[in-house]
């Protein structure tokens, strides 16, 4: 069983941008040293943000070792893909992505969690959650525990076949 | 799979930021940190030092507010003047007071180890 396919894996922007895309193409999953994964998590500063008012926040961040896309959707009232759940879920959803939209601004430190995607030949973190950081350390913590869990957890499961 | 199209800040102390150090060229984006010691208000350029070394900075593109003895931390692309000294066009910056800076440098040593771990491996 592939623990790391259903968790937020925290990895450095050099080691996201490096992942393997899925084979055979269409597959869902990215792989990092042959272990299949759906989703990262990652701490770095906005550089670049494009906002299409109802539609989608693309940005970047920067976390000293390479740039991370990642793409925030905020079509959710009027996209099909949501079509089925209650108005009231949807509204909220809609009302969060809003929310972390206005907060993802140039120069802050966000957390950001989500889903590993591809787009035009481009690895991309489709964002299911945003958090800004005002602490400073919090950059910091992140590189270590992502050196810390590539050595200790991450790297230990292609060694034993998961 | 391509990458981005903007170049990440390559993390330098200010003290590495020197002609020695292999990617220290004109347009090169490193991300620094140190503390604000002078501000002209007209120019937008500051000063920030860590230790002995010492940096401008523009920070003309930021609408940051800057103080004498905050620690600073900027992203922007290198610019060498004529008469060889660099400056550092800054695109982010944000006010990193509290930073543990003793925990930053040896986080940054560690952190080159570790991408140098991991590329040697993908190539073995």
């Amino acid at each position: 069983m592939n623990t790391l396919y259903n968790t937020h894996v925290k990895l450095l922007a050099f080691d996201f941008l490096a992942l393997s895309p899925p084979k055979p193409v269409g597959q869902s999953s990215f792989s990092r040293k042959g272990v299949p994964l759906s989703r990262a998590e990652s701490v770095g500063v906005i550089v670049t943000r494009e906002f299409k008012p109802g539609r989608f926040l693309k940005f970047t961040i920067d976390d000293g070792t390479g740039c991370i896309p990642c793409v925030l959707w905020l079509n959710q009232l009027t996209s099909s893909y949501f079509s089925r759940r209650s108005p009231s879920s949807v509204r909220l959803i809609a009302e969060i992505a809003e929310r972390s939209a206005s907060q993802i601004q140039l120069g802050v430190v966000a957390r950001v969690r989500g889903k590993i995607t591809g787009y035009r030949g481009t690895m991309q973190i489709t964002v299911s959650e945003a958090v800004m950081e005002k602490d400073p350390n919090a950059q910091v913590l992140h590189w270590l525990d992502c050196v810390n869990l590539a050595r200790k957890c991450y790297d230990k499961y292609c060694k034993i076949g998961v | 799979m391509a990458t981005s199209a903007i170049s990440s800040g390559e993390l330098v102390t200010l003290q590495e930021l020197n002609p020695s150090l292999p990617s220290f060229k004109e347009g090169a984006s490193f991300r620094v940190t140190g503390k604000l010691e002078e501000y002209n208000v007209v120019t937008a350029e500051a000063v920030i030092v860590d230790g002995g070394a010492r940096l401008n900075v523009d920070t003309q593109h930021l609408t940051l507010n800057l103080r004498r003895g905050s620690i600073y931390q900027f992203i922007g692309e290198l610019h060498i003047e004529p008469n060889d000294q660099a400056i550092l066009k800054a695109r982010v910056g944000r006010n990193v007071d509290g930073l543990d800076i003793n925990l930053y440098n040896q986080t940054l040593k560690l952190l080159r180890q570790f991408q140098d771990e991991q590329m040697n491996a993908s190539t073995a």
